[in-house]
């Protein structure tokens, strides 16, 4: 039933769209040569499989396109599943892409003369309110959250706070704005993220795309 | 420019014609319930908190609002469900009534705030209730008459996804994890990251453990395909007998459907599902149309009453706003016909009873063609007969027939 409407995987632009590339050859979706063409203002695109449509979006955008239903299928980080907690999305397969680590820095200066269990209120930057907010609250801390969605590093320098919560991949950029890391979040990578109500109501297109996710990425399932 | 009134966030005017296709629907449903013998309660539309917001009704406490009553003093809530409104009057008001007891209700609810993807906070619910008997055949009647109606009204493709949210409890008892893990394991199963799931499991409960709920998550589709597989798991007593309730519902529910002329119906299985369904106790399910991205309802076991006390039951709540955005626009209601003052009120009340909707000039109109038409009318009764008039152009803006045109997308 239902093997006639398409599918439509969102795809993350940026940082993680390179790794993703060379997956997407491997689990035989084959787009349109708009997709690769980076003068191209298209953001809607065509496979071979004519049962499968490509749409570019924001990467913190791919959650919230998947949980509304407009795309079925999506390859989201573990960072913006935590923030946006959307019921409608499943997440079942780790692409192991874009490895990195969601982490509280601040200053190295501060490092020395700072004691955690003191802290009744922090204010800090970030692009992820919710998940900060809920980490400092599980330890009794009240978070301000300064909400920005870039050159988080800065935030301590120019004085808007002392301290963030963003993502770390080699800590360069930290390190760069005299930045220490102080703890660790989560540990961060894409998934596959689903439409529930596209699960539910077309098992068998969906389940397949996932499965063929599984097997390309190698994820053992038990 | 005229100042609009703005309305708090998450509520809204329904207007015509939707009011009225809102309301038919409500009553086709209810007829449906009616049917297969649901009788209608009322309950009001608040309580007292510690009474609405009780035992079961506990789960639904952090979506309810609440006022001061200045008569007793006492906290109300504003209901956020009807179910547990239902319970307390089968088991306090009509606990002498024979069982099973058949009670179906129609009314709104409000909750503190929307979801992400729903952001109304008052929402029309439809539901039934099947109180006094225990599975599989009161499960498989309540679901199987909800698809039905839902089906009927013109859901194409109506897709039932069972679940047993005490599964994954009854295999984790008596293990001791902590409750920080708990929590991760159930975000983890909820997202159907079997991947994740298996690294929280494994350093606790060993490989075998972690293994077994990965399968449960993957164990998720059409029933003819994952049951078969679903039974063949090595399971500990306590969960496989919540597993055996979920298959016994499966194939009572699939008889009945194809009994009942609904072979369309599609039986789906999650046996990790949990989120929505707070109270429950058995099998549980939620209904799905294609294309539609919101369940349609959802519903299941629970025990109705006072915890000792009480008896099992099962029920359904439809979930209005869902169910009209799926349904296909109205078909064409009875046609409105403009009765000039010189054709009369007797004219009028003669239309009427033959099914037309007669709309009577208040004042005379110098063209009375023009004037039905400016009111929307497709007909007009001249001279002691009923005329077609010709369809107005889009514009201008005011023409009370944008309405019509524009409603149901």
């Amino acid at each position: 039933m239902a093997e006639t409407t398409s599918i439509v995987l969102a795809l993350p632009k940026g940082r993680i769209l390179g790794e993703l590339r060379p997956l997407l050859d491997q689990a035989g979706i084959r787009p349109e040569a708009a997709f690769d063409d980076p003068d191209s203002r298209q953001l809607r695109f065509r496979t071979d499989d004519p049962h499968l449509h490509l749409i570019r979006v924001r990467s913190f955008d791919v959650a919230t396109f998947i949980a509304f239903g407009a795309a079925d299928l999506g390859v989201v980080g573990s960072d913006v599943l935590m923030e946006f907690d959307y019921p409608e999305v499943y997440a079942p397969v780790d692409l192991n892409l874009g490895r990195c680590r969601m982490a509280v820095a601040e200053p190295a200066e501060l490092v020395a003369e700072d004691d955690p269990e003191s802290w009744s209120h922090v204010r800090v930057a970030t692009k992820y309110p919710r998940v900060t907010t809920r980490h400092f609250a599980e330890r009794g801390v009240q978070a301000e959250c300064i909400r920005l969605s870039g050159a988080i590093e800065l935030a301590p320098a120019m004085g808007l706070c002392q301290r963030l919560v963003d993502l770390v991949s080699s800590g360069a950029t930290l390190k760069a704005n005299g930045l220490t890391e102080v703890e660790t979040i989560a540990h961060i990578s894409a998934r596959l993220a689903v439409n529930r109500t596209a699960w539910k109501t077309r098992p068998a297109p969906v389940s397949r795309w996932v499965e063929r996710f599984r097997e390309v990425t190698g994820a053992a399932e038990a | 420019m005229v100042q609009r009134t703005l309305l708090p966030a998450g509520m809204a005017d329904v207007l015509p014609p939707q009011a009225d296709h809102e309301a038919a629907t409500v009553r086709r449903l209810m007829a449906g319930f009616a049917s297969y013998g649901y009788e209608a309660v009322k309950p009001p539309l608040m309580e007292f908190e510690d009474r609405l917001l009780a035992g079961a009704g506990a789960a639904l406490a952090p979506q309810a609002f609440r006022l001061m009553d200045p008569i007793s003093q006492r906290m109300l809530a504003l209901r956020p469900d009807v179910t547990m409104q239902v319970a307390r009057i089968a088991t306090e008001r009509l606990n002498r009534r024979p069982r099973p007891l058949r009670l179906a209700y129609a009314g709104q609810v409000v909750h503190v705030n929307g979801t992400a993807t729903r952001s109304a906070r008052q929402v029309g619910q439809v539901g039934a209730e099947l109180i006094g008997v225990g599975p599989p055949d009161a499960d498989a009647e309540v679901i199987v008459m909800a698809a039905g109606v839902l089906a009927d009204l013109g859901i194409g493709s109506v897709t039932v996804d069972l679940g047993i949210p005490t599964l994954v409890p009854a295999l984790l008892a008596g293990e001791s994890l902590d409750p920080a893990l708990r929590r991760r394991l159930r975000t983890a199963l909820d997202r159907k990251d079997a991947g994740e799931v298996v690294g929280l499991v494994r350093p606790q409960l060993g490989a075998g453990r972690a293994a077994l709920l990965a399968r449960l998550v993957a164990l998720a589709g059409p029933a003819e395909t994952v049951l078969d597989a679903l039974m063949r798991l090595d399971l500990p007593p306590a969960a496989a007998s919540e597993r055996a309730a979920l298959a016994a519902v499966a194939a009572t529910a699939r008889a009945l459907a194809s009994a009942l002329g609904h072979p369309a119906i599609q039986i789906g299985i999650d046996p990790v599902e949990n989120r929505g369904f707070e109270y429950h106790t058995g099998v549980t399910f939620a209904l799905f149309a294609e294309g539609v991205a919101a369940e349609l309802g959802r519903g299941g076991r629970y025990h109705a009453g006072t915890l000792g006390a009480g008896e099992p039951a099962t029920g359904v709540t439809l979930f209005l706003d869902v169910v009209l955005a799926s349904l296909p626009p109205p078909a064409e209601g009875p046609r409105r016909v403009f009765v000039p003052v010189e054709s009369g009120p007797e004219m009028a009340a003669q239309l009427r009873r033959d099914g037309w909707i007669a709309i009577a000039a208040l004042a005379p109109a110098a063209d009375a063609t023009a004037e039905a038409r400016r009111l929307g009318c497709s007909h007009v009764a001249l001279a002691g007969a009923v005329r077609p008039v010709e369809p107005a152009d889009p514009l201008p803006s005011h023409n009370p027939t944008e309405f019509l045109q524009e409603g149901h997308h």
